[in-house]
């Protein structure tokens, strides 16, 4: 599952950056890094999710586009008010991806260490 | 349970599919972002695109030129007609002399003006280095001064000083007639040399400045014989128009 992960990551970069040639009004370039950022968080969650064995692909998805959303609609918010509030986004969005990052490493830990245990 | 499983790992596949896109376009928009920032990546295009400009440039004002000789040449033809058509080129040859659409020469003077080659000392706010530098207002101050002493034409850098001329600093170099130049400016007037070089010195005048910053800065010469161009910019009014005489002739 993780493999098809990383995978999918590569592929889209991959396509991104060949094929992919959409000409995007440079307001936006905040806006899609911010919407990438939260597709990280959300796949990063998925993963953690797949390991304790609760991956729930409705939670993922409607998750991944509401968080995106979200970022992208208070980047927007922030600008029109002249708060920077996609920095709520960014430090949110980072802490969890470091939270879910941390989750996966014990797990990944434990199960080496439970495989040195048996042999 | 196994086709659910299969779900599961589809979507999990494609939410990263879609994340990978999101990064790679986020990273692609921001690397193009930066590099039409930079222009340098553009200079040697910008670089081409200049020299060709400057070239129909310079070929364009030739034909002016040519075209204005021309017109001459007509109207000197003209000219040799009839005693009326005489008068008409006197006094349009007198028009064309005061607006500055003829090459002129007289007695007057040659004025350098240069930035400054020392670097300002110290960092006393008295030493802007811009007071080391030749400004649109050095140029204005000097051309008024000419003017008021009675210079009757006058040049700077080959272009004719007229009445519609402008003035002014874009960054580094100077509009004169929407030609760029920078230092040195040489400015030709014709006049009374000694007139105009007494206008100039003046104390607390156009110079004073200039020279107390640097004296090289400011070199005049008086001169027998100067030259002073003809104005070869657009002489086309879009939006003035004669107004009739009050009181209407017909």
């Amino acid at each position: 599952m993780i493999g098809v992960g990383l995978v999918g990551l590569i592929l889209g970069v991959i396509i991104a950056s060949v094929a992919l040639d959409i000409p995007l009004p440079e307001e936006w370039a905040a806006y899609l890094s911010l919407a990438a950022l939260a597709g990280l968080d959300t796949a990063f969650g998925g993963w953690r999710a797949a390991l304790e064995g609760r991956f729930h692909p409705d939670v993922f998805v409607s998750g991944f586009i509401v968080n995106a959303l979200l970022a992208a609609l208070l980047a927007y918010l922030g600008d029109r008010i002249g708060v920077d509030l996609f920095l709520a986004a960014v430090v949110t969005l980072g802490g969890r991806m470091f939270l879910n990052l941390s989750l996966i490493r014990r797990y990944y830990l434990n199960q080496f260490a439970l495989r040195r245990q048996r042999g | 349970m196994r086709d659910n499983k299969l779900y599961q790992i589809m979507v999990f596949f494609a939410i990263w599919l879609v994340v990978g896109l999101l990064l790679g376009l986020a990273f692609k928009e921001q690397t193009r972002l930066r590099t039409a920032e930079l222009p340098s990546a553009r200079l040697p295009e910008l670089a081409r695109a200049y020299v060709q400009e400057k070239q129909s440039n310079a070929a364009l004002e030739e034909e002016i030129r040519q075209l204005r000789q021309k017109i001459n040449e007509l109207e000197n033809a003209f000219a040799s007609g009839t005693k009326q058509a005489q008068v008409l080129n006197q006094s349009l040859q007198e028009a064309k002399m005061i607006a500055g659409l003829l090459e002129v020469e007289g007695p007057g003077i040659e004025l350098i003006l240069q930035d400054s080659k020392r670097k300002p000392q110290g960092d006393s706010p008295e030493l802007l280095p811009e007071l080391y530098t030749i400004h649109d207002y050095d140029l204005l101050r000097v051309v008024n001064e000419l003017r008021q002493a009675g210079a009757e034409a006058i040049s700077i850098n080959g272009q004719r000083v007229v009445a519609t001329t402008g003035i002014r600093c874009t960054g580094p170099v100077v509009f004169i007639n929407d030609v760029k130049m920078a230092s040195p400016f040489t400015v030709l007037a014709i006049g009374d040399p000694k007139t105009l070089v007494g206008a100039l010195e003046m104390p607390g005048g156009a110079l004073a400045d200039l020279k107390s910053v640097d004296p090289k800065m400011v070199q005049i010469k008086q001169l027998d014989k100067v030259r002073v161009p003809a104005y070869s910019g657009s002489t086309q009014f879009r939006y003035a128009k004669p107004v009739p005489p009050e009181g209407g002739q017909p």
